[in-house]
């Protein structure tokens, strides 16, 4: 299965994924989270865990259980640990730690190294039994609510070390080394395969697409984070200059966002019935269709003015794509200004890169490949996983191979 | 030369390394607190931020090879300094601590209050070594290998050990000053300075040209 991966990545990537494997190779690791299916922690996992029993390691990962009182506690954590803000249910704390009791009753914890994901289990550490811990944190919590955030860090100091997606999601107030590892995309996933020119074009036609004008796509759920109204704007903008031009925003329905329908209908407000934008409500797992429009697409916008860590715009680098991005959260890690993509902070600077890119061809071009070349450098599903085992090399003490060790001693 | 001969039978084994990038806590908004940054961070962070653009997995732009001169110009807008940081020493037989301390002096010079659109933010390292399983003797299989293993490979003998502070010159040219007595080869080698690339395979490639020279 990882072999697929060495047509991608090529030989000497792959004997070095290898090399750092091996000397993990006599450890128990353990993954924990909550949830089987369904979001991106659970996306990586059922792809990562299967690569890395084929390179040799011994690794389970489990699901911790609950009702939906404890469910409903982490994702008030969830939601105040990521604006700041906390309407948290009645005795909150207390239910947490009764399911971390429970479940620690229920999974084996006795592991060498276990590595927690996102805060739903991460006060399973009050039950560690052996081994070194590490918390991976995939949400965003610079700006957390004090209360939950005081909760969660007296555990988080138990840990060995912790994992955030970018310096932007790090925090200062937490003594254990914090390593940066972004997130993935897989590239023989559906979302990031090639795509042959017909599929392309089938799925486009499907959606009423006009393939004589350039197409701007931005792939969002209808959020005022996203800015699908300021999308709006930019593109009319470069429009007046392009003359032909049409807007494809490739939306999800946001299901447990209150803001959701509001949002959309602003954006529809905004569209006015325009002939040339294009407001799609694709259903969840529509990965061909994804593909099919960042695949098509002229340029591509993620016009966030706050992000998590934006890997749709990994997606559609990966696919050579020009990426106009938001200076927020991780676009900067992924969008180099100017080498790898275009950075703005506004309506007219993303009009101004629209109008630039779909002029200059062969510009466009040199920095689709750079964004393609960036891509497989930082943020494949390899490199993601290769990065955690050296996280599990460093808090095992193993990070130089024996004979080093023994000369340097 | 004999390209065959093991010189004085000492073998030369390969390694490379990954540099997985650890949060210091430690962020500059302006040049005051990016000189108070550099002051303090630990050695693998000065490395980090200096060297580590060499490889392709760190991208910054072709004119300026280190993050700090990108920062300067890409938020703080001031280009001078840019231009002057992104030609800082980086050859030997300087090492961290030397490069620290005229980083901190050149930076005195464009002393300004003004912020950066954003942050610097400084990022340090846990270097993981793993080995190519790769040991050459003679020359010619020393030719081949710099011709053929990993970049990353060049980098950590060339670079990594010597500007940490574990090897006084690069190791390419220790072993080949040890092992054959290429004395002038390996200050030739010595001469080249890494700070100043942006491409693993332009750097590697110089490196070729200079034993071909000296050695076909």
């Amino acid at each position: 299965m990882i072999e697929k991966y060495e047509k991608i990545i090529g030989e000497d990537e792959l004997y070095a994924i290898y090399k750092v494997a091996e000397r993990l190779k006599d450890f128990s690791i353990l993954h924990i989270n909550s949830t089987k299916a369904g979001g991106g922690v659970a996306e990586i996992l059922n792809r990562m865990v299967p690569l890395m029993k084929d390179l040799g390691l011994n690794v389970d990962w489990k699901v911790i259980r609950g009702e939906e009182d404890f469910f409903k506690v982490t994702k008030s954590f969830h939601n105040s640990l990521q604006n700041g803000v906390g309407v948290l249910p009645e005795k909150a704390f207390e239910t947490y730690d009764k399911w971390q009791a429970i479940n620690a009753s229920e999974v084996p914890l006795d592991y060498d190294i276990i590595m927690i994901h996102d805060p739903q289990p991460l006060g399973l550490i009050d039950f560690k039994k052996k081994g070194k811990w590490i918390f991976r944190c995939h949400i965003d919590i610079s700006n957390p609510y004090p209360p939950v955030w005081d909760f969660l860090k007296k555990r988080i100091s138990k840990y060995n070390a912790m994992v955030i997606s970018a310096p932007a999601f790090a925090r200062d107030d937490v003594d254990i080394p914090q390593f940066l590892i972004p997130p993935s995309i897989d590239p023989l996933s559906v979302k990031n395969k090639p795509l042959k020119e017909i599929t392309v074009r089938r799925i486009l036609h499907k959606y009423g697409i006009n393939d004589d004008k350039p197409l701007v796509v931005q792939v969002s759920r209808f959020d005022y984070a996203k800015d699908p109204v300021g999308a709006i704007k930019a593109f009319k903008e470069a429009r007046k200059h392009l003359g032909k031009l049409q807007l494809a925003y490739v939306g999800s329905p946001a299901s447990d966002d209150p803001e959701g329908q509001e949002v959309y209908e602003k954006t529809v407000k905004e569209a006015e019935n325009d002939r040339d934008i294009y407001l799609l409500m694709l259903p969840p797992y529509s990965d061909l269709e994804i593909n099919a429009f960042q695949t098509g697409a002229s340029v591509v916008m993620q016009k966030s003015i706050k992000e998590g860590f934006g890997l749709t715009v990994s997606e559609a680098m990966w696919k050579g794509k020009v990426v106009i991005g938001g200076r927020t959260g991780g676009i900067p890690l992924q969008i180099i200004h100017g080498i790898t993509g275009y950075l703005v902070n506004s309506i007219e600077g993303a009009a101004h890169y629209i109008i630039h890119t779909i002029k200059n061809a062969d510009q466009a071009n040199e920095i689709g490949e750079r964004a393609r070349i960036h891509v497989k450098n930082n943020f494949l599903i390899t490199r993601h996983m290769t990065q955690y085992m050296e996280t599990m090399l460093y808090v095992t003490e193993r990070t130089m191979p024996e004979e080093l060790r023994k000369s340097q001693a | 030369m004999n390209l065959d001969s093991k010189g004085k039978g000492i073998p030369f084994k390969f390694y490379a390394a990954y540099y997985p990038p650890t949060y210091t806590r430690i962020k500059a908004n302006n040049i005051k607190e990016l000189l108070e940054g550099i002051s303090k961070v630990d050695k693998l962070s000065i490395f980090y931020h200096i060297f580590h653009p060499i490889l392709s997995s760190h991208v910054v732009p072709e004119d300026l090879p280190n993050d700090f001169a990108f920062w300067l110009r890409d938020s703080l807008h001031d280009e001078d300094l840019a231009e002057i940081i992104a030609d800082i020493q980086g050859g030997e037989p300087l090492t961290i601590e030397d490069i620290r301390q005229e980083l901190i002096q050149l930076m005195a010079k464009g002393f300004t209050d003004r912020k950066g659109d954003y942050p610097f933010i400084f990022i340090s390292c846990k270097p993981v070594i793993y080995p190519l399983g790769l040991e050459v003797t003679t020359l010619s299989e020393f030719l081949d290998a710099i011709g053929n293993v990993p970049a990353r490979s060049i980098f950590y003998h060339f670079v990594y050990k010597r500007v940490i502070g574990e090897s006084k010159t690069n190791e390419l040219s220790n072993w080949l000053e040890e092992n054959f007595g290429l004395i002038e080869l390996g200050e030739k080698l010595s001469a080249i300075d890494p700070q100043t690339y942006t491409d693993e395979e332009k750097f590697r490639n110089d490196i070729v040209e200079m034993l071909e020279d000296e050695l076909l």
